[in-house]
């Protein structure tokens, strides 16, 4: 408090804070205390104790499948996407490399374009029939090695849940590079200096010294990835077109069904589900990562 | 240096050929969306061949498929319903957002070190669990299949009240001692001393912000209905599910058009980006 002053903060702070209340913490409990309700949006809301959640666990299998999509999703993406971030980030650090800001400029492109077009634009060259995937691999007689052709890259199978994985990790990837390279650019040179006594190569610098000298980093990249993977909605509602199936559900869409088929408790009681795994995997990965870093130390 | 020694040759060819892969594979679906945009609806499902490029000369392209997408996705409204939202959302929001961290950071407050605490813990805060009364209550207010919608609950953020608050702590007190003996206000110091001091971290917060807006698609979809109000991304929905049109060249067309400018902007200001967001992810 180095500035004396007669107006409070509170004058500055009062309306940004106000929105947040209004719009986030209030809607958070209120959403929460809903779910313990049966409500369509018109009448009184009909208190109905922990029947949601019993309703959810033993009488929906398609949230259990949603649920598992989803995670699936994180399980398979967010370590493809750090270790993928991580090894193109060093590669482009490298003196060697050709053409650094180039591949930067390309690599991070998917992630400033909107994932609804993205999804909209793959979708056209996974389709199935005049797709450019399945047509480029008719042309190379690639397609005799699938025992089912064409195959459905987005139909109801897990190939769908794999290509949207897939499309993910490709829309973030760019993103967590140059997290990645922000990162690298900041280990002290002495640290390199001083295993080049040792005469370690690169492979041995990367490894030993430059990827646990970014471990903060690799910390934020996990945790948000793994943020993004729980919250994907954009690109499967867009790639599916909203359909309703087993393999390419996840909790969003699932949600956003309920939501818009005014089951309105039970769509709150998929919200704090979320709730409660955002919270367990964020605190768990905290751990796990603070606590291996002071092993390492 | 020499931890950072040249790796034989052979490695140095594998790695540049592993990374310009897959770089390829970013550019790929972008060229074959311009590809297709270009061909008749005949070509791009002849499943005969693969052409790389529409049949004919340049002019023989299909080039009124763009036109017939503009029209048919009425894109010159959702352009600006897009643009109105994103550019009143981030100048607001930035501004809200840097006048509330600097209150945390530099002014009194009553309870401030609570009130922060808990403002970082919604935070963590999923949307799942709070847009359903967001949209109750902007049913409530009015808001509901209007643009008021899109802009009211964004006026101010969490994440940007923080992210500012961290910047300005940097800003050293003699600097804002300085200027209250020459007798500033509290908007004033903030005005003339604070923001041109964190300049680099509110334009990343703005370019976030920008984003953020321009491609949510969440909310949009919950709030709004009618085609009138539609942002980008609700139309490109609406596109993709063949609302407007079945053939994949005008879809394609209407595509480009949706991506092409974010690519132009995104290019132009990429130093700025590409900062900007290392700024972000370091500061979390």
């Amino acid at each position: 408090m180095s500035v004396r002053s007669s107006t409070s903060g509170w004058a500055f702070a009062a309306f940004p804070l106000a929105v947040i209340v209004v719009f986030t913490a209030l809607p958070t409990v209120a959403g929460v205390a809903l779910s313990f309700f049966e409500w369509t949006g018109g009448n009184r809301p009909n208190f109905i104790g922990i029947e949601n959640y019993r309703a959810a666990i033993l009488h929906d299998p398609q949230l259990i499948h949603s649920l598992r999509n989803t995670l699936i999703f994180g399980v398979a993406t967010v370590p493809i996407t750090v270790i993928l971030a991580f090894v193109l980030a060093v590669a482009l650090k490298a003196e060697w490399f050709v053409g650094k800001t180039t591949v930067r400029t390309i690599i991070f492109l998917p992630f400033v374009i909107s994932i609804v077009a993205i999804g909209f634009v793959w979708r056209w060259v996974l389709d199935p029939h005049s797709g450019l995937l399945n047509m480029g691999l008719e042309s190379i007689a690639a397609d005799r090695m699938f025992a089912d052709w064409p195959v459905p890259w987005l139909g109801d199978s897990p190939w769908a849940l794999g290509t949207m994985c897939f499309v993910h990790v490709w829309r973030n990837l760019g993103f967590c590079v140059v997290l990645y390279l922000a990162a690298l650019s900041r280990v002290p040179r002495s640290l390199y200096d001083a295993a080049g006594v040792d005469g370690a190569g690169s492979w041995q610098a990367t490894w030993r010294i430059a990827w646990p000298a970014v471990r903060p980093m690799t910390l934020f990249v996990v945790i948000t990835s793994s943020i993004w993977s729980l919250q994907v909605f954009d690109l499967v509602w867009v790639m599916t077109g909203g359909a309703e199936q087993p393999w390419t559900d996840v909790l969003n869409t699932h949600l956003y069904r309920e939501f818009a088929a005014n089951r309105l408790g039970y769509a709150a009681t998929i919200g704090v589900l979320v709730l409660i795994i955002t919270a367990v995997i964020t605190v768990a990965q905290l751990r796990w990562l603070r606590g291996s870093t002071e092993a390492a130390s | 240096m020499s931890a950072w020694s040249k790796p034989a040759w052979p490695i140095r060819a594998a790695v540049h050929a592993f990374v310009y892969i897959l770089a390829a594979t970013m550019l790929v679906p972008f060229a074959w969306m311009c590809s297709t945009s270009l061909k008749t609806d005949a070509e791009a499902i002849d499943v005969q061949q693969l052409a790389l490029l529409p049949a004919g000369s340049v002019s023989d392209w299909k080039w009124g498929n763009y036109v017939e997408a503009w029209r048919l996705a009425e894109l010159g409204d959702v352009y600006l319903n897009s643009l109105i939202v994103a550019v009143v959302v981030t100048v607001l929001s930035v501004l809200h957002n840097a006048l509330a961290g600097f209150a945390f950071a530099k002014l009194r407050m009553t309870a401030k070190r609570s009130v922060f605490i808990a403002m970082l813990l919604t935070m963590m805060l999923p949307y799942q669990v709070y847009f359903l009364f967001a949209y109750i209550l902007c049913g409530w207010l009015g808001y509901v299949d209007h643009l008021h919608a899109l802009i009211v609950p964004f006026l101010a953020s969490a994440f940007g009240i923080f992210y500012m608050r961290q910047s300005i702590i940097t800003v050293s007190d003699g600097l804002l001692d300085a200027g209250r003996v020459d007798g500033l206000t509290n908007f004033e110091l903030f005005w003339h001393v604070v923001l041109p001091s964190i300049k680099p971290a509110v334009g990343a917060l703005a370019i976030f912000t920008f984003m953020a807006s321009w491609n949510n698609f969440f909310w949009p979809l919950i709030v709004i209905d009618s085609q009138e109000n539609f942002t980008l991304p609700l139309s490109v929905a609406a596109l993709s599910s063949g609302l407007y049109v079945q053939s994949w060249p005008v879809q394609m067309a209407a595509a480009t058009l949706i991506t092409l400018p974010t690519i132009v902007v995104f290019i132009i200001f990429q130093r700025i980006f590409v900062q900007g967001l290392a700024l972000t992810g370091m500061k979390g």
